[in-house]
């Protein structure tokens, strides 16, 4: 299993959202967070923006999905211009479901 | 070294504090999400989180025709996205399954939307205030 989170722009969390479902992820935890990358921030006019708001999408699939999964989420939330966020997969060793109690994803 | 994600109810929270701290685990960062299952959501009006915002509400989809437009108001409102906890901790590998058990004991509840856990290993752990690595750090 494997985890992705991606840093996506708010704007274009619901379309990933709805595309992911589609696919047949529906799974997943959002959570609003704030950053920077290279570009360290915006600049628009004399304004200086330090850290850009971003919506953090957390999820686990199996190894087998990763791909697809990063693909469809590359397709709905590139725009092509900087900000468009950053894709991370980390490995996940045992996933438990609390109702259950039982090691399966 | 492993790291605990757990994702669970928020009215366990504070249960599942007072048990980690029970075990010797007190040190835990916690994180407001919003998050769904395989279920997609909920149903509003509910049991299952009596104090769900409204906000979180959104009506049923339905086509508008002058029918449904006076059904939409008497169909249960449904919640897409759930507002959970995240609680993310890093501990010995020797006592992950202890501590997932009692994270589990706790938050069961045997419906829907209890939440998943999820161990993955960590690599390094620096505690700032003395620079010591490894094992020593999360001690």
């Amino acid at each position: 299993m494997k985890m992705i989170r991606a840093f996506i722009r708010p704007e274009k969390e619901q379309e990933v959202v709805q595309a992911l479902e589609g696919a047949g992820f529906p799974s997943l935890t959002k959570m609003p967070v704030f950053g920077r990358g290279k570009q360290k921030g915006l600049q628009v006019g004399p304004i200086h923006y330090d850290e850009l708001p971003k919506m953090l999408v957390m999820m686990v699939v199996n190894d087998t999905e990763v791909d697809r999964v990063v693909k469809l989420m590359i397709e709905k939330s590139k725009t092509g211009f900087v900000g468009d966020g950053k894709i991370f997969i980390s490995p996940v060793e045992v996933a438990y479901t609390v109702r259950t109690g039982e090691a399966v994803l | 070294m492993k790291e605990i994600t757990a994702v669970i109810r928020r009215d366990k929270l504070q249960e599942t504090k007072k048990v980690l701290e029970d075990l010797g685990f007190p040190s835990v960062s916690i994180q407001s999400v919003d998050g769904r299952g395989k279920q997609r959501g909920m149903v509003c009006n509910n049991d299952l989180d009596p104090d769900l915002p409204d906000s979180f509400c959104t009506p049923a989809k339905l086509k508008p025709t002058p029918a449904t437009y006076a059904l939409v108001h008497a169909l249960p409102t449904v919640a897409l996205f759930v507002p959970k906890r995240m609680l993310t901790m890093v501990v010995p590998d020797d006592l992950v399954t202890m501590i997932v058990k009692s994270i589990i004991s706790v938050n069961k509840t045997g419906k829907t939307g209890d939440g998943k856990i999820f161990v993955s290993p960590v690599e390094g752990a620096i505690r700032v205030r003395t620079s010591e690595t490894g094992g020593e750090a999360i001690a």
